[in-house]
């Protein structure tokens, strides 16, 4: 083949040496600790649940790339593996196997490709998929949770799914009543106790007021002790695959932080949020909350991380990002404190992800030498 | 020759639902299930050639400036006896229609033919429209609410397709409002690619 003479492109003529097949093989790996993490506290089932959600990732974006006679390259970029992988991370351990493959499925049909494949989706695949397998079916998304005692229980039987350590638990009153399975779970049912404290003292029922406040007040303290912090930090609680670990959570993060692809802004902006409300009113009242649970519990760590930093779903303007992530942060805390679920990171993340253009277009910097116009 | 063109154009070539997406408040929230998107079908057809046929009698009469108000006034005589007799013998069938009878009143497809068809047209020509548009909407109707009701709870009218384990866990978003949503978007993209086929309006 002759040489080409002149070389014709379009700008920007300075290219960098990131590509979208770089940055998503480095969220891969970055994902992969909080992998370890899952199968060693949930067991190999863990590790074919999110094999099967990547590899089905891959599959429907190929298919969905021929039939629409687009390159189908594109399925390779590492971004059908990513998303695969987030919903799986999504998911408790007991799901039926068939329940990733198809929420994955939806995720690239018509999370990503419907709207045009990457880069042109509104929302998060994964989160999209999530939401789909919740309102499909709602009692298997949570039923699963009570999988890691059962596995590697020989290893360490002191903790329940709850996160509370045996020796807390016996310090709350009827502790044998907290059913909850995740700690977030068992948040929620403090504020339950609350509200029917309240009841029972508007029907002049004193006693039984008092009884519902102490047990919620126990609870609460058996949720803020440092063995609980503890159990979070290490990922030995009920929970999603991809979340229980905290910490191998933050490895990642580390390492994609030093590979340029993690912008810091979305992250802060989000968990400080989260940390600042969950003062405010995650507690019983008002500026009694507990930030560093309502941070470690959940799947904020995981949302902040991998989710609210998706390139294409959030603003690119460093002014939106900001916005963006209290946003989000409002809207988790806002569900977590009164909504009907007990976590709320997927869907504050999915309602902010529909306003991003808006933020976008509001914080749009001005250009160099522009005029505010009059009127 | 054109009233047989006037009949059949409202089944595909110009169905209200698909190719003039119109009617879409009834279309997404009754198609639960086959049983009521029938019933709405059979309702708005009813109305719909009731108010074709007067007001393509009267167009002539009605003055233009308050044609709407007059529309309105026949259609809205229609729905309320539509009310009424399903009221009175399909009980079952009114109960789960609910609000969405008497919002026939504000359908766009009846408000539509009567505006854009009847007020122009001879009385044949309006009732043959009426007609087809109206076996265009309930077609709509029933081929969103088989696959609503199918997948969301494993039935076709009722009778049990998907067996009982499939009814244990079905794909519930289907009966959902999202899932009405989302079929139909892949029922128009279907639509779209069999015209594009054609060659025809894209």
């Amino acid at each position: 083949m002759a040489t080409r003479r002149f070389e014709l492109a379009m700008s920007p003529h300075v290219g960098a040496s990131q590509t979208t097949r770089k940055i998503m093989f480095d969220v891969v790996i970055a994902l992969l600790p909080a992998l370890a993490a899952a199968t060693w506290f949930f067991g190999p089932r863990a590790l074919l649940i999110v094999f099967l959600s990547a590899a089905t990732a891959v599959a429907a974006e190929y298919l969905c790339l021929k039939f629409m006679k687009r390159p189908v390259s594109f399925a390779l970029d590492g971004s059908a593996i990513v998303t695969g992988m987030l919903l799986a991370y999504n998911l408790p351990s007991g799901v039926p196997l068939w329940l990733p493959v198809l929420g994955t499925a939806f995720a690239i049909v018509v999370g990503k490709q419907a709207f045009g494949g990457l880069g042109h989706n509104i929302v998060n695949p994964a989160l999209l998929g999530r939401a789909f397998l919740m309102a499909s079916f709602p009692i298997l998304m949570t039923a699963g949770w009570a999988a890691p005692e059962a596995w590697n229980s020989s290893a360490d039987n002191t903790w329940g799914t709850s996160g509370i350590v045996a020796e807390e638990m016996s310090t709350i009153p009827m502790a044998d009543a907290i059913s909850g399975a995740t700690p977030l779970n068992v948040l929620k049912q403090t504020f339950d106790l609350d509200a029917s404290a309240v009841n029972a003292r508007n029907e002049g029922n004193t006693a039984e007021a008092a009884s519902l406040e102490e047990r919620a007040e126990g609870i609460r303290s058996a949720l803020s002790c440092k063995s609980t912090y503890m159990n979070l930090l290490v990922g030995r609680s009920g929970g999603c695959l991809g979340e229980t670990s905290v910490i191998l959570l933050l490895v990642g993060a580390i390492y994609l932080i030093i590979r340029g692809v993690l912008e810091l802004r979305l992250p802060i902006s989000y968990l400080g949020t989260v940390a600042v409300l969950a003062w405010v009113f995650g507690g019983s009242g008002w500026f009694n909350g507990d930030p560093l649970f309502h941070v470690l519990a959940g799947g904020v760590i995981l949302g902040g991380i991998f989710m609210v930093s998706d390139m294409v779903t959030t603003p690119v303007t460093p002014k939106g990002r900001i916005i963006f992530g209290i946003g989000a942060g409002l809207l988790t805390m806002v569900i977590r404190r009164w909504g009907g679920y007990p976590e709320g990171c997927s869907y504050s993340i999915l309602l902010m992800n529909l306003v991003t253009p808006l933020i976008d277009k509001l914080t749009l910097p001005k250009v160099f030498g522009e005029v505010k116009k009059n009127g | 020759m054109t009233l047989i063109k006037d009949l059949t154009k409202g089944i595909y070539r110009e169905n209200p639902v698909f190719r003039l997406v119109l009617g879409m408040c009834p279309f997404l929230a009754v198609t639960t299930s086959v049983e009521n998107a029938l019933g709405m079908g059979a309702a708005a057809t009813f109305v719909l050639i009731c108010s074709n046929f007067l007001v393509s009698l009267f167009r002539n009469i009605i003055p233009s400036k308050v044609r709407i108000p007059c529309y309105i006034v026949i259609i809205a005589t229609f729905v309320t006896l539509v009310d009424m007799v399903m009221n009175a013998y399909l009980p079952d069938l009114h109960r789960s229609l609910g609000i969405f009878i008497p919002l026939i009143v504000v359908n766009c497809i009846i408000l539509g033919r009567a505006e854009g068809f009847a007020n122009r047209h001879p009385v044949l020509n309006s009732v043959a429209d009426a007609v087809g548009m109206g076996i265009g909407f309930t077609l709509a109707m029933v081929i969103l609410a088989s696959f609503r009701e199918l997948l969301g709870n494993g039935t076709l009218l009722n009778i049990n397709i998907l067996g009982s384990a499939y009814q244990n866990q079905p794909l519930l978003i289907a009966i959902l409002a999202p899932g009405a949503f989302i079929l139909l978007s892949f029922i128009l993209g279907f639509f779209n690619i069999l015209e594009k086929r054609k060659g025809g309006r894209q």
